[in-house]
């Protein structure tokens, strides 16, 4: 037993770990054993940089509130294995750990327990913060057909972007490389933006009182709502908050299109999924082409109504109730409209919903990255910023801690890449020197090492 | 608070203070005066079993009061989890038609005083409906658990600034929830006592009425062989996924993998199920499954997510029918292996993914 949960462990931080999901312990079944290539990246180097970067800052670090109650785990560059079950009585015992070891990557337990360094089955879990994780990973973006590469270990076919469900070669064995951009972040942004607007407006929690929101230091962002109300949900009342977020089984006749229904008025003004269906339809409507309307597949008088009467439809969608709407543009087949709902709705849906990743939210057992540490993946800072200011926040500038001399590397390959207000790259094999924060960039992402 | 109101709703505190105060004994039960509660409480399980639905009879308070206590003590002591459920829903539809000939005063007393509730008076209107209520969405979350319809679900509801807009009726639905899941926690409370031979007889008598009605009201077990024909779509989703090689979420596997072994699938199969179409580890994968399977870390045999759960994480697939009746993958399953041996000949057999 002893010996497989090593090996479990071993396992897992070979993944390209984002956040760590460890409860089931199933999970594990995914462990696509990728070989790091050690050559690369330097890790002598950059754990001195880590190391100093700590001994200087670790102080500025705040602990996470009630931070006897939490666990902690702590991955290095060097090893594979992840250490964890580790608690600490006061933050000055946790900037010790800190600086003392120079850890790759921080986290700590979403969660609330007795015990926090005992084994899972005997910590005594007391309850969670209500966590979201928005990843570009999970996102499918042009931008990745740019700075991601895929390679299949079976065969050595090579690939870009994301990498397809199975091989040509009919494997599934993959290996990665993930660098990140402009776009991607900004795309995480704005979805980290509408889970603020949904968390606020619908669920009534105050930035003031009950957020936290993180740049993860890689590809995303992380709201913590540390709230008593929301500490002790179970898994089914953390589902359904996923679900509303996600607008997960929306029917459209509990917002108001039920071709069925009389009365009511225009749902743009309504709150929560009301009005963001409403707006989301509204804007649909009005920058479709009559191509992308016809392409659809609606029905034949919705489709001539939508592109003949689409002015008229606006304005019925401003001032009447859908189910107005519906009697007067969708024709009289309900079947057909319910289908043809349906169709419209997922496009509203995906427009307006904040797409969270599922499984860390339901899970009671989240290990999540410690704010204001170090990714060991980028160099960056995971870094707590005001959600009142999100808009104006640039990962590329204020992530960005290192400062210090140039550094000359031989680079493998690395995307073009924006630090502070200087872009660069794009390398390909290639000696060149760097700024310290831009060395350390490619040196955690694995795409260079140092030289002489 | 009057009798009459206890023996409506004996759930409440006040009821129960009431109870205990006349400190009756199991013996005293036993006792011919007693005859008229036990025979109500018995009545009240075999409604419960044959009925879905506990009748309030009113007119003889007393018996109704103090039957109510002595039905959860059987039905505890009858000792099967779906009679449980059973019971404690049955119990909770009847308190839902008591409650919907009340009053607001009545709901919200009920609500804040029992359930603790940030329940509000508010006047909104939507669709042509007027919301006289809101309640605050933990509240909320925790009442509605228990409930499977599209209505329920969160985002079908009008959530503002962590409020959720209520009728009357719908408040009174939520109620039902809370002592649903009251009566199903107290109930599921095992005890084990000698028993005086009047409720011995009693219990007996419960027995051979669920059992009857087993077949009836679903409560029969899962067939021995394990029928691939009757998993539900999003199972066969997953075990294709899996065979054609598709890179599979976690979700996916554990869904899987403790479906299979809620049916009846051998830990050996499934391992070389795994094993065989991926390039996992085989004694990583035998630790995982024995894991699920309960042999294994905390002992726990883990059952497949809800269907709620599975849609969630985007397992939910090509739904059917039946799948509109069900919450759980296992009910399908029962469900869909029941028509499916009736259906097939004897000699035929099933496909049959056992050894």
């Amino acid at each position: 037993m002893l010996l497989n949960l090593k090996k479990m462990v071993q396992t897992l931080s070979i993944i390209n770990i984002q956040i760590i999901y460890f409860s089931p312990i199933f999970k594990l079944l995914c462990a696509l054993k990728l070989d790091m290539e050690s050559d690369w990246g330097s890790t002598k180097f950059v754990v001195e940089q880590f190391s100093k970067w700590y001994r200087n800052n670790a102080k500025t670090i705040p602990a996470p509130t009630e931070i006897k109650l939490r666990e902690f785990a702590f991955l290095t560059f060097e090893g594979r294995t992840m250490f964890r079950h580790i608690s600490f009585k006061d933050e000055v015992v946790l900037h010790r750990y800190l600086i003392d070891n120079a850890p790759a990557n921080s986290y700590h337990s979403s969660s609330y327990y007795k015990h926090p360094d005992y084994d899972m089955n005997e910590k005594g879990w007391i309850g969670a913060d209500l966590v979201f994780d928005i990843d570009a990973d999970h996102f499918n973006l042009p931008c990745q057909t740019e700075h991601d590469k895929w390679l299949c270990r079976n065969c050595g076919k090579t690939g870009v972007g994301k990498p397809p469900e199975l091989c040509e070669c009919g494997k599934a064995q993959f290996q990665t490389e993930t660098w990140l951009c402009e776009k991607c972040l900004q795309a995480a942004k704005n979805e980290t933006q509408k889970l603020l607007d949904i968390l606020i407006q619908d669920f009534g929690f105050t930035t003031k009182n009950d957020l936290v929101v993180n740049f993860s230091g890689n590809r995303g962002y992380h709201v913590h709502v540390r709230n008593k109300n929301v500490r002790y949900f179970d898994q089914s009342s953390r589902r359904e908050i996923v679900d509303y977020i996600l607008g997960t089984g929306i029917k459209p006749e509990y917002i108001g299109f039920n071709p069925k229904g009389h009365g009511g008025r225009s749902i743009l003004g309504d709150e929560g999924w009301r009005g963001r269906v409403g707006k989301a339809l509204y804007d649909f409507v009005d920058d479709s082409s009559s191509e992308t309307i016809k392409s659809l597949n609606l029905s034949r008088t919705l489709t001539q109504n939508l592109i003949n009467k689409k002015s008229e439809f606006l304005i019925a969608l401003q001032n009447n109730h859908p189910s107005f709407i519906l009697k007067k543009f969708a024709g009289r087949d309900e079947e057909r409209i319910i289908t043809d709902l349906d169709t419209i709705l997922k496009i509203a849906i995906k427009q307006q919903s904040a797409d969270i990743d599922t499984v860390v939210t339901t899970d009671i057992h989240r290990l999540i990255r410690l704010p204001n540490t170090l990714h060991g993946k980028t160099g960056w800072q995971t870094q707590t910023i005001n959600p009142e200011n999100i808009s104006d926040y640039d990962p590329f500038t204020n992530a960005i801690v290192f400062k210090g001399e140039e550094v000359k590397l031989f680079v493998r390959w690395a995307p073009k890449i924006r630090i502070g207000d200087t872009t660069y790259g794009e390398y390909n094999e290639e000696k060149v020197t760097l700024p310290l924060a831009v060395a350390i960039f490619l040196l955690c992402k694995k795409g260079a090492r140092v030289i002489n | 608070m009057l009798e009459r109101d206890a023996a409506k709703y004996p759930f409440l505190k006040e009821a129960v203070r009431l109870v205990d105060a006349l400190n009756i004994q199991l013996n005293d039960l036993a006792d011919p005066s007693f005859s008229k509660i036990l025979d109500r409480a018995t009545e009240r399980v075999t409604e419960a079993i044959i009925e879905g639905v506990v009748e309030a009879k009113l007119e003889d308070y007393m018996t109704e009061l103090l039957s109510y206590p002595v039905a959860s003590m059987l039905v505890s002591l009858k000792g099967d989890s779906f009679l449980d459920r059973r019971y404690a829903l049955a119990e909770a539809v009847r308190i839902y038609f008591l409650l919907m000939k009340e009053d607001s005063k009545t709901l919200f007393d009920i609500a804040i005083n029992e359930f603790n509730w940030d329940l509000q008076n508010t006047k909104e209107n939507y669709d042509g409906q007027t919301y006289p209520f809101k309640l605050f969405f933990n509240n909320y979350l925790h009442s509605s658990s228990i409930f499977h319809e599209d209505k329920w679900k969160l985002v079908n509801r009008i959530l503002k600034n962590g409020y959720v807009l209520l009728q009357q009726n719908e408040v009174a639905r939520l109620i039902q929830g809370e002592v649903e899941m009251l009566i199903r926690e107290r109930v599921s409370n095992r005890v084990n006592f000698d028993l005086p031979s009047p409720i011995k007889l009693k219990l007996e008598e419960i027995s051979k009425i669920f059992e009857e009605n087993r077949r009836k009201i679903g409560a029969e077990d899962l067939p021995l062989e394990v029928i691939r024909e009757a998993f539900p779509p999003c199972m066969t989703y997953c075990l294709e996924g899996l065979l054609s090689g598709r890179r599979a979420s976690h979700m996916e596997r554990f869904a899987l993998t403790s479906f299979l072994i809620n049916v009846g699938m051998p830990i050996e199969s499934i391992v070389d199920l795994y094993v065989s179409v991926t390039d996992f580890d085989e004694a990583l994968t035998r630790y995982q499954i024995e894991h699920i399977a309960g042999l294994k870390g905390n002992k726990t045999r883990y059952t497949p997510p809800l269907c709620d759960t599975l849609r969630t994480h985007g397992i939910c697939r090509n739904k059917d029918e039946i799948c509109e009746r069900i919450k759980h993958p296992l009910n399908y399953y029962r469900i869909k292996a029941k028509r499916v041996i009736a259906s097939q000949p004897k000699e035929n057999g099933t496909n049959i993914i056992n050894n």
